[in-house]
């Protein structure tokens, strides 16, 4: 909350305004023979606050670099990362960021509630009851509070970390591939809940993924990008109304915007 | 899980049978006196351990160098984990206490135990050597343990604005748990040999005083008697820590 009265003050336009600002970045990596690695060359896009946009591209594409440097886990070489016109560091100091990983990242000697409870801990927030409940039943983990994650499956373990990432009802949400490790059904299954739970809380959130599909279905806008070193190819404002069912993913023009993104996606990958 | 059970039982049983030649090996060797007088018999060691009218005598020896043990061990474990975790918060202090503690790993217990003696007196050279070798097991151990917060967890505390000393208790500390005890394992017989070696520079009692005395007067059962209470303590210590080191991997892996 704090982040959006600085903006206010600083005279940012609200609203419409882009919440995440990537500028010109740039990133290069050494590697381990001295050799540099061009690894992203001159991405730019923004997030508008409380748009959901999706990032896709091949694999080794630099898109978890992105992600990274918007959470503040990376720098970029050149070029200006921002959120609320802020470092990103900012907003992880002020525990406003939420992060579900392509890795669960629960810590295994807590249960399921304790687990959840974790953003409260740390922030040194006093813990909302109300909200862990309702955030386990909207994962639908009701029952499961006492469990640890050992005892779960991966998609439970999945869901549990995006409750986590959602509990302090964060200002920027990313997910950075969070159900690349699952099979197809419990992966459907988990878009169609994510998209529930992001209608009811309307956040800031980017998601890395390298499904078309996933993307499609749960962003406003979906960028393509190329391979290394990355940049942004192609930008595609998603028409689906919400909330989108089943039915919106049969229909003839998820199957156009389908094929055209994988054509984008193709035409650019490395060879 | 299930599948381990079945190759662990195998292994207890292999372990047992080969402890039980070895005992059977030692009686045999003993009762035949192939190895001369110095070689008693297994029968012989037990039944002088057992004697009623030794058991004050072994009582005594016991209470003191588990005394000894108790004392020097704890404050070992408390200093050697609190060393590493000012090194691991404190990231300057880290190369000064691994050499200061290396360098102290390095001396040798039984040249230190004179020095010892003479400062702090026959009674707390025991525990003192004790300590020393306690610390810098769990000196050790903690330090690398809290290399075992996988990135992903500390990229989690990142995200979530965790402060140093935040991190250290709700991260580092139970990620190292398992590592901690495993190492609070090793110490312990290692902290018996410093107890041991304390005690024969002339602690008035103890089962090192025991050892040393028995064998000046070659007194054979009671030295054999002595080195099988040492090697019972130091077994009990080890497999209770065992036990320990199972429910810590249970309860933080």
């Amino acid at each position: 909350m704090s982040a959006t009265g600085t903006a206010k003050e600083s005279g940012l336009p609200v609203g419409p305004a882009p919440s995440v600002q990537v500028r010109d970045v740039v990133k290069k990596f050494s590697l381990d023979d001295g050799q540099p690695l061009l690894a992203l060359d001159g991405i730019s896009l923004e997030i508008a606050a409380e748009s959901f946009v999706a990032l896709i591209g091949p694999s080794g594409c630099g898109k978890s670099t992105v992600l990274r440097m918007i959470a503040s886990l990376d720098t970029p070489t050149s070029g200006s990362v921002t959120v609320n016109g802020n470092p990103p560091a900012a907003l992880a100091a002020n525990h406003r960021l939420g992060v579900a990983f392509q890795d669960h990242a629960l810590l295994p000697w807590l249960d399921v509630r304790r687990n959840i409870e974790l953003p409260y801990r740390v922030s040194g927030v006093p813990v909302d009851d109300e909200r862990v409940a309702q955030l386990i039943a909207l994962v639908g983990l009701t029952g499961l509070e006492r469990a640890r994650p050992k005892q779960l499956s991966g998609g439970m373990r999945q869901r549990v970390a995006i409750a986590r990432s959602l509990v302090l009802r964060p200002e920027v949400l990313l997910l950075d591939e969070p159900f690349g490790a699952l099979d197809a059904v419990t992966r459907r299954h988990m878009n169609h809940e994510l998209q529930r739970i992001w209608t009811e809380e309307k956040l800031t959130t980017l998601l890395v993924t390298h499904s078309v599909d996933e993307a499609l279905f749960l962003a406003d806008r979906v960028l393509v990008m190329s391979g290394r070193p990355g940049h942004v190819i192609q930008s595609l404002d998603v028409p689906f109304a919400r909330p989108r069912t089943v039915e919106t993913t049969r229909s003839e023009l998820f199957h156009q915007l389908q094929d055209e993104l994988t054509a984008a996606l193709d035409s650019r990958a490395e060879h | 899980m299930a599948a381990s059970a079945q190759p662990r039982e195998g292994s207890v049983l292999l372990g047992a049978l080969g402890i039980g030649m070895f005992l059977l090996a030692w009686e045999i060797i003993g009762q035949n006196r192939w190895l001369g007088l110095t070689w008693p018999a297994l029968s012989e060691v037990v039944a002088f351990l057992l004697t009623p009218s030794r058991q004050a005598l072994f009582l005594r020896a016991l209470t003191a160098s588990l005394g000894s043990l108790a004392v020097g061990y704890c404050l070992g474990l408390v200093t050697g984990i609190a060393a590493a975790m000012l090194a691991h918060t404190v990231s300057p202090m880290r190369a000064s206490l691994d050499t200061m503690s290396a360098f102290i790993h390095a001396i040798p217990s039984i040249a230190l135990a004179p020095l010892f003696i003479v400062f702090l007196g026959r009674e707390s050279t025991p525990a003192a050597l004790a300590a020393l070798s306690t610390f810098f097991v769990m000196y050790v151990t903690t330090t690398s343990s809290f290399a075992s917060s996988r990135p992903e967890w500390i990229d989690l505390m990142r995200v979530l604005g965790a402060s140093r000393l935040t991190r250290l208790r709700m991260l580092d500390i139970p990620a190292a748990i398992p590592i901690i005890v495993g190492g609070m394992r090793l110490a312990a017989p290692s902290a018996l040999i410093g107890v041991i070696i304390g005690e024969w520079f002339g602690a008035s009692r103890g089962v090192g005083v025991l050892i040393i005395n028995a064998m000046q007067n070659f007194q054979i059962p009671l030295l054999w008697s002595a080195v099988v209470l040492a090697v019972i303590v130091s077994l009990s210590l080890f497999a209770l820590l065992g036990l320990l080191q199972e429910y810590a991997e249970r309860r933080f892996r």
